[in-house]
């Protein structure tokens, strides 16, 4: 590896751009996600900046069980992401359906069946600080080995 | 006639403003908005398919998660139903404590509904102050209850768990100093030039229209319709509730109404606290068979849900109707028609506070 990979590695596992979207929860997670924006956990403070535009994101948060209205959209949107790219869900209905998971329902869990997942962060819905170490710890299982994985 | 529209503008469903998936379909002539279409479909999960036939037991917390943010009046709703079915009868502690918690959560509702206004209309200084006391909201919340988000505390007769003295003073303290906060934000707001340049005249909707399309909660209360469910909720006549009102029938109107609401919400729960009765909080009861059509008032506006149960407790038949149906229906026929520019629909769209979750179950 030579000193310019060096660099990418490190400038790329410092800067992350994340998007969310929201494929059917009951907004438990969302308001979640939103609170890490907030003054006490700062998720600015490490590098991470949350805005809602997969053609720049690097991490995209998947939340909810999965809807049909999702269907190919989903897979479309984590397309438009550039690699190296990352996806985390968070709670625990992308994982298992939650209590939405029932005969009569809509939903079509686990998210990991449509795109594949690199974390997955259970809780019903987690904390925020959960969130964030969540992200923390897939921008340096992904982003800081990508050059020596993909010469 | 022909018709000239000049652009179509698609927004969403995953737009910077919007915390849940919804689209908007927005025609432009020019700079002004013609016509808009909302496109609902992203979040349906068929929450009341899988209701039916289950005992209340687990419809509570599936009640709660209709939507995330308002999910303490939800539960508050649908146990109130239940026992109005049953004939069980709630302490005179376990009401109050109800009315706490529910004020709670809608002060964290109403302080994150005016961070996405603020965020939309990128003053984001305002935005982080807000999002910051919504963070000391959700500390007395998890003090009181246990959870941040879906703490099931309203049971069938009572509540879950009592509040110790000691957390009782400490939440008139906090209490204090969010009112201190919020007074100087609120005053920022009401002051900010720039602020009323973006909000002040945009996305008027009038009183007629307002009544034409039967707008419920903070939406309603902004155009001068003093309604409010929760002038008919017996423990809330005892603390002599009156409901905020705005004239103004604009953005800023309905941003003001939330802001007025949370620090009523304070005196609401200061008076609780003040006259909280001693005794029992669980009085307990047995859910019975019936038929009953109840309202609550949820953050963003009247709440109904239409229960059917059988002799055992399970739920026959159940409907819900969430007060976002006619507020986002409101937003795109009303209020977004005239704006001057599309970066007033976002913000005009957020103004009503629009809850996806709730509308779409």
């Amino acid at each position: 590896m030579n000193i310019l990979q060096r660099i990418k590695n490190k400038v790329r596992s410092r800067s992350i751009h994340v998007a969310y979207v929201d494929v059917g929860s009951c907004n438990g997670c969302d308001i979640e996600v939103l609170a890490c924006l907030a003054p006490r956990y700062d998720i600015e403070q490490y590098g991470i900046f949350v805005h809602n535009n997969p053609r720049e994101a690097d991490v995209l948060l998947v939340i909810g069980a999965y809807t049909p209205g999702w269907e190919e959209k989903l897979a479309m949107v984590w397309d438009k992401i550039p690699s190296p790219k990352a996806a985390i869900t968070i709670g625990n209905c992308p994982i298992s359906g939650c209590l939405f998971d029932r005969k009569g329902s809509f939903v079509d869990p686990p998210v990991k069946k449509h795109i594949p997942i690199a974390a997955e962060v259970p809780g019903c819905p987690p904390r925020p600080t959960e969130i964030l170490q969540a992200i923390m710890s897939v921008r340096d299982s992904v982003f800081f080995d990508w050059e020596e994985e993909h010469p | 006639m022909k018709r000239i529209v000049d652009v179509n503008i698609p927004l969403g469903p995953i737009h910077p403003c919007f915390k849940e998936p919804v689209r908007l379909k927005c025609e432009a002539k020019g700079e002004r908005i013609i016509s808009a279409e909302v496109e609902l479909g992203y979040m349906k999960k068929g929450i009341e398919r899988i209701m039916k036939g289950r005992p209340w037991q687990e419809v509570m917390f599936l009640a709660e998660r209709v939507c995330g943010i308002c999910s303490v009046i939800h539960n508050m709703v649908f146990i109130e139903a239940m026992e109005q079915i049953s004939d069980i009868s709630v302490p005179p502690r376990a009401a109050y404590l109800r009315v706490i918690v529910n004020e709670l959560d809608r002060m964290q509702s109403h302080l994150l509904a005016n961070f996405s206004y603020c965020y939309t209309i990128e003053h984001e200084t305002l935005g982080m102050y807000l999002l910051d006391l919504r963070e000391q909201v959700m500390d007395e919340l998890e003090r009181l209850t246990g959870a941040r988000v879906t703490c099931a505390y309203i049971i069938p007769g009572g509540v879950r768990c009592d509040i110790p003295r000691q957390d009782a003073e400490d939440l008139q303290a906090s209490l204090d100093r969010i009112e201190g906060d919020l007074r100087r934000y609120t005053g920022m707001f009401e002051n900010g030039p720039m602020i009323a340049l973006r909000s002040r005249g945009v996305g008027i909707l009038t009183l007629e229209a307002a009544q034409r399309a039967h707008v419920v909660g903070p939406t309603a209360r902004g155009s001068g319709i003093a309604y409010d469910c929760r002038q008919n909720h017996p423990t809330y006549k005892k603390l002599g509730f009156v409901p905020i009102t705005r004239p103004d029938c604009d953005n800023f109107a309905r941003v003001m109404v939330r802001f007025d609401e949370v620090f009523q919400s304070i005196a609401l729960i200061r008076k609780c606290l003040q006259e909280l009765p001693k005794g029992v909080i669980r009085g307990g009861g047995v859910c019975k068979a019936g038929e009953i059509r109840y309202s609550g008032e949820a953050p963003r506006g009247e709440l109904t849900y239409f229960i059917k149960s059988d002799e055992f407790g399970r739920i026959v038949e159940i409907q819900i109707q969430p007060p976002s149906i006619m507020n986002i229906e409101a937003c795109c026929h009303e209020m977004i028609i005239g704006s001057d520019s599309i970066a007033d629909v976002t913000s005009t769209f957020i103004s009503a506070d629009p809850c996806v979750a709730c509308a779409e179950r």
